[in-house]
């Protein structure tokens, strides 16, 4: 197994926006987390990414408590969300090489260039991101969550603002990592575009999980 | 909701005592300044104020030691009592921080005929409080969780900023001050009573303000 | 090595806005103006404005950088990215202070020959000195200001805040450059403020200690 996470709390300042949220991720699997506006969703996307710490409850990364080995944790997830988490200023090239060294991986630059070319930005692969249209600034985002093959993904909504070529492409990567081992929690509001991807659901309810397969 | 669950059953009785302690020293150290010890010399009965002023200084440097300490505390710990004693600690010693940025300028007027003369730890004092009064106003500004972590972050950060601040303002200034405080007998034993005195009131006034944090935790919590 | 990817991005990044960097020079350089017209027309002791103008300009100019430099990570979540990224926390911070000391650095180099040519003051004899003061209280600045403007971020008010924390915890850096650079400037020998590079010095490995304690803490509490 390798995400658990029991009995998370959060709040900010007075509203509890996750009142004991618990969810376990598998190697290999994919879980679609659903939920209405307001449920929590992101706040648990974000929490099992470590971007946040919860006020209560722990998440285990692999049997260990991943606040304790957070830069080793952190490694390991790929994680993408409403922000595009990349600088403006740079190209796409730029900031996917600057990422994948950061995150230790050899030959960043090549596997950015194969990705980048995946999801047909090849041609655009120079530009500063500031000049992006939102779909394509998803996709770059996508792909900086992707370029360390991460052995977790966590992705918020990866489906807003991509056309059917880039959710094939999507899906097509998403496949793969869960084929290498790789767990995956898509939180999305829809079951169509991730289609047969998806092993298991989830459900958000004002601020606690509910399971059903 | 019962407020004194909220904090140990010790806590209130505590206060009480501590309070009615402290207005006790506070009250016979007044009147030993203004009775028991001799005028001095050479600066006459003005001089007195220095049992206000010395002791102000003494406990705002112990406060901001505290909230040095218990920000380590809390990042350590991740304990919310923690950050709530650096912050009641920094918003009393402020207080007595103002208490000596007054007296000191009244003292002056009086001995030296200037109401502001730069030396060194007046000086001191002066960049202090604007730190934490710094230190205040990114608390307030800040409305999530992560205010903790950084007041606490801040309130490490000045304290030890402040050993290099002052030695420099001493070096940048010759000293106008006394160098140290030598006093003996009668007026020794005042100083010494007054610097219990508001050590003690800073105890009292800390054990009520960490009660109002108690009770503003609790009602956060059962929101 | 991270170190380095951090730098060459801050660089890339600013080179890119040229429009910023002009804004810094020419407010930087405005900055020197108006000090020389407060002082002038005639110099009392040129040296001595002459290094008072320079080293405040840097300073406001310097907020400024900060700030910016700052800006830059919150922009569309590049800071979170690279928290994300489990890279080592005191990596990044040394990678932005040296990034931040590269570009105060730009702004002396740009500043300097103003100030000299203003106030009629320096030659090429004291530059080295002048140089390596700089060097040495810039890196200083660049550590604390690393430190501080994470600590600001997110916050409203930013800039006023960054000057209202940071100026006091610089007073002994600011002290050394303007002493050190008056001496170099009239007398062409740095031994009569030795004293200050040490106190410099101090200031520099203190805040570059305190932050391999701190930013990590820092850096997670962002929300």
């Amino acid at each position: 197994m390798i995400l658990r996470a029991n009995g998370i709390r959060k709040r900010f300042e007075s509203r509890w926006v996750l009142r004991d949220a618990s969810i376990e991720l598998q190697s290999g699997e994919c879980v679609l987390l659903q939920g209405a506006n307001g449920s929590g969703k992101t706040t648990l996307a974000q929490i099992l990414a470590t971007l946040l710490a919860p006020d209560r409850g722990v998440v285990e990364f692999d049997g260990v408590p991943a606040l304790q080995k957070r830069q080793a944790t952190r490694r390991a997830i790929g994680f993408a969300s409403h922000r595009p988490l990349l600088y403006p200023g740079l190209s796409p090239l730029e900031n996917l090489s600057f990422f994948g060294r950061l995150a230790g991986v050899d030959g960043a630059d090549t596997r950015a260039a194969d990705l980048l070319a995946r999801f047909g930005l090849t041609v655009f692969a120079r530009t500063p991101v500031e000049r992006f249209s939102r779909g394509m600034l998803q996709r770059v985002a996508l792909i900086r969550a992707l370029l360390p093959s991460p052995r977790l993904l966590i992705l918020d909504e990866p489906y807003a603002g991509l056309d059917d070529e880039g959710t094939g492409t999507l899906n097509g990567l998403l496949s793969e990592a869960n084929g290498r081992g790789a767990a995956i929690l898509l939180v999305a509001h829809e079951r169509e575009r991730p289609g047969a991807l998806v092993g298991r659901f989830c459900r958000m309810h004002e601020g606690a999980v509910e399971s059903s397969s | 909701m019962n407020e004194t669950s909220l904090t140990p059953r010790w806590w209130n009785p505590a206060g009480r005592a501590l309070w009615v302690t402290a207005v006790a020293l506070v009250l016979a150290s007044w009147w030993a300044a203004a009775t028991f010890a001799p005028v001095e010399a050479q600066m006459g009965p003005v001089q007195k104020i220095v049992y206000v002023h010395v002791p102000s200084a003494i406990v705002t440097l112990i406060a901001f030691g505290l909230t040095f300490a218990a920000s380590i505390a809390y990042l350590t710990t991740k304990q919310w009592r923690w950050d709530a004693i650096a912050a009641s600690s920094c918003e009393l010693g402020m207080v007595f921080a103002t208490v000596v940025l007054i007296s000191g300028p009244l003292w002056a007027r009086s001995a030296w005929n200037t109401w502001w003369t730069w030396e060194p730890r007046l000086t001191s004092f002066l960049i202090l409080w604007i730190l934490y009064a710094g230190y205040h106003v990114v608390r307030s500004s800040i409305r999530s969780a992560s205010r903790r972590t950084i007041s606490s972050v801040l309130g490490i950060i000045l304290f030890v900023n402040l050993p290099i601040v002052w030695k420099s303002v001493e070096w940048w200034r010759g000293s106008l001050h006394p160098r140290s405080v030598t006093m003996t007998g009668e007026m020794r034993e005042t100083l010494l009573l007054s610097m219990a005195a508001w050590i003690v009131f800073f105890a009292a006034a800390m054990v009520s303000r960490l009660r109002l944090e108690w009770i503003r935790e609790a009602a956060l919590e059962r929101a | 090595m991270i170190l380095i990817d951090v730098i060459r991005k801050d660089l890339r990044l600013h080179a890119r806005d040229a429009r910023f960097l002009a804004t810094l020079l020419l407010f930087s350089a405005s900055c020197v103006l108006i000090l020389s017209v407060a002082f002038g027309p005639s110099f009392q002791d040129p040296a001595r404005e002459a290094a008072a103008t320079l080293w405040a300009a840097l300073f406001f100019a310097g907020v400024l950088g900060l700030t910016r430099s700052l800006e830059l990570e919150g922009e569309s979540g590049g800071g979170d990215a690279v928290r994300l990224s489990g890279a080592d926390p005191y990596a990044i911070f040394l990678g932005k202070t040296i990034a931040n000391f590269l570009l105060l650095a730009g702004v002396f180099v740009f500043v300097l020959p103003i100030a000299s040519v203003f106030f009629d003051v320096g030659d090429l004899e004291a530059l080295p000195g002048v140089l390596g003061v700089a060097a040495l209280t810039l890196l200083g600045y660049a550590a604390w200001g690393t430190l501080f403007a994470a600590l600001a971020r997110g916050l409203k008010a930013r800039e006023l805040l960054l000057s209202v924390l940071l100026f006091p915890s610089l007073v002994p850096l600011w002290i050394g450059a303007v002493k050190c650079t008056h001496a170099l400037w009239s007398g062409g020998s740095i031994e009569p403020v030795g004293d200050w590079i040490k106190v410099i010095a101090v200031a520099d490995v203190v805040g570059l200690a305190l932050a391999a304690f701190l930013y990590e803490y820092i850096q997670e509490a962002s929300e």
